[in-house]
């Protein structure tokens, strides 16, 4: 969804605000800022390719396709960051240029009594897609037991990373 | 009459997909993007239909549709919205005429759009009445459903559609009349493994009403607040669309994983303001300070506990089964944050999910609760069958007398 910020000083051009919502990406090409909100064990993964000025931004819910028949590729960790890439090279990025920053999968509300929960899991799915298309994580907020929100900005590929009870971060 | 899993998912897409047709016909008409929120069905009583919508006046247009699938749609938004998309038609003419006539040309191209989408997957022609123009305040402009006196729970679809900014939004309900969509449910079961019987799931439906009266009489006793359970409902959505159930504001409250069949997880949410009010009712002295201390989400988690277990006892009472749960976990975060965890292990087996959802009020003080509970599809089902071998009798005769 595309949004107005108003907040921007009278007589500058306003920066576009994009919604990314759960099991969804998008990709900014003319500066335009990703949001995506209410992260618990779902990954923001945020690819930035700083040559170009693109910037795309996946939320995904769960590790792997593998497990489950069709359905929304975006939805998943290896397969949401191989489309998020795709789409970056549709607009002009190199993936010899991109770098990643994510944030997310938290542990909080993790039942599972065998192995690694959910966030975990997340994780290293996202971590050895992110590997085997050879982008590197130069940043990362990850685990712990709260809740994140991300606004991604898509000039500068600078995350900023909201949480309850905790100081914003900029990665 | 059983419905099965397949067909509400498929009933479920075909109306989110008709909302983002009548969604991009809008946008396309007054250059203003919007985005399908969520889709949802959720079966639910006639009276609470809408009841989800804040107190405030909206305007909309409804129509009677009739086909293979027939029954009322209603397109509503609030007033100021209503004057943004007008103002974008018909720039600078804001009489009231033409207001109502700018609602009344958006309402009938969205919801052409809505209705097409529908004839076309059941390869059928859907006709439909002309727009009438409708205003009220809250649920009160929903209009009524037609017919069906046999049944008091309806199947609604729902569509949120936001845009501009997040807090201006409108909603798609349609309402078929109950026949006519079971039969079509019906018709297009691909299977009868996966079949949930309708009579089932309504009873279910009870189950969570009494489970969350009961609930609401624990808070009651605990607090000494007059406490009543307001809304009990059953929704079908996609895994992804359920942490969206919740607003991103903050929450507090306890989330138990409850083990048996079905298994599946329980969350009681305050808002903060309620958790704070709720909390002192419970505390014998007076809190300084506007925060949320330790002391308060102490008392929560001890509310919280005794409200799941309530609401687990009116479950289990009725499938005869004991349905185990862990201790409570306290959780105090953003809505979505919350459920993203619970829906992601949920959804590791299935592409849908149901969620139940109750909530409880009072007049004395500012206060809410909301109960949500999702359950695993699959075991719900087996719950739902086990109901009806052991209980068939008393299930068709009148599910409100199983509980008593």
């Amino acid at each position: 969804m595309k949004v107005y910020d108003g907040s921007q000083a009278a007589g500058t051009e306003p920066t576009e605000r994009i919604k990314v919502g759960i099991a969804e990406y998008d990709v900014s090409v003319d500066g335009a800022v990703l949001t995506t909100s209410g992260l618990g064990s779902c990954i923001g993964v945020a690819i930035h390719d700083e040559a170009e000025g693109v910037s795309g931004l996946v939320h995904v819910m769960l590790p792997t396709a593998e497990d489950v028949d069709g359905g929304n590729p975006a939805k998943f960790a290896d397969t949401g960051v191989e489309t998020l890439v795709d789409a970056l090279e549709d607009s002009g990025a190199d993936r010899s240029s991109m770098t990643a920053k994510i944030a997310g999968g938290s542990d909080m509300l993790d039942f599972s009594k065998n192995g690694s929960g959910i966030g975990a899991r997340n994780l290293t799915a996202v971590r050895e897609t992110l590997e085997s298309l050879d982008i590197p994580v130069v940043e990362a907020d990850v685990g712990g037991d709260h809740g994140r929100s991300l606004r991604l900005e898509g000039d500068t590929g600078d995350l900023i990373v909201k949480s309850a009870n905790r100081e914003e971060k900029r990665l | 009459m059983k419905v099965d899993i397949q067909s509400l998912g498929t009933f479920n897409q075909l109306a989110h997909e008709g909302a983002q047709q009548a969604t991009a016909s809008m946008a396309q008409m007054t250059g203003i993007d919007a985005v399908v929120d969520v889709t949802k069905i959720t079966l639910v009583d006639r009276a609470d239909v809408g009841d989800e919508l804040a107190d405030q006046d909206f305007v909309g247009v409804q129509f009677d549709f009739e086909g293979e699938l027939s029954g009322r749609t209603a397109l509503v938004m609030d007033r100021s919205c209503s004057e943004t998309l007008t103002d974008a038609l018909l720039p600078g003419d804001s009489t009231q005429d033409m207001a109502e006539s700018g609602v009344k040309e958006i309402g009938n191209i969205m919801m052409s759009g809505f209705i097409d989408g529908w004839a076309d997957y059941l390869e059928t022609t859907i006709d439909h009445s002309p727009p009438t123009y409708i205003e009220g305040v809250g649920q009160d402009i929903i209009p009524p459903s037609r017919g069906d006196e046999g049944t008091d729970q309806l199947f609604v679809f729902k569509s949120q559609i936001e845009y501009i900014e997040e807090s201006v939004e409108f909603y798609i309900y349609m309402l078929p009349d109950y026949d006519s969509l079971t039969d079509l449910m019906t018709t297009h079961a691909d299977t009868e493994d996966d079949a949930i019987p309708i009579d089932k799931l309504q009873v279910f439906n009870r189950m969570s009403q009494q489970g969350t009266r009961k609930a609401a009489e624990n808070v009651s006793m605990m607090t000494g607040i007059d406490t009543e359970a307001e809304v009990s409902q059953i929704s079908f959505a996609r895994i992804e669309d359920v942490p969206k159930q919740l607003e991103n504001s903050r929450y507090v409250g306890t989330v138990v994983e409850f083990t048996g069949v079905p298994s599946g997880f329980l969350l009681v949410l305050f808002d903060e303001t309620s958790a704070k009010n709720v909390a002192e009712a419970m505390m014998p002295v007076e809190m300084d300070g506007d925060g949320l201390t330790d002391q308060h989400t102490a008392a929560i988690e001890e509310l919280g506990n005794i409200m799941t277990s309530g609401f687990v006892d009116g479950w289990a009472n009725v499938l005869r089964t004991s349905v185990d749960h862990t201790p409570p976990r306290l959780v105090h975060d953003m809505g979505q944050a919350i459920l993203d965890p619970l829906a992601a292990q949920v959804g590791q087996h299935q592409e849908h999910a149901f969620i139940v959802d109750s909530r409880m009020r009072t007049d004395d003080v500012e206060f809410e609760a909301e109960i949500h509970a999702l359950p695993n599809e699959q075991e719900l089902r087996e719950a739902l069958d086990a109901l009806m071998v052991e209980r068939a009798e008393e299930t068709d005769a009148n599910p409100d007398e199983i509980f008593q």
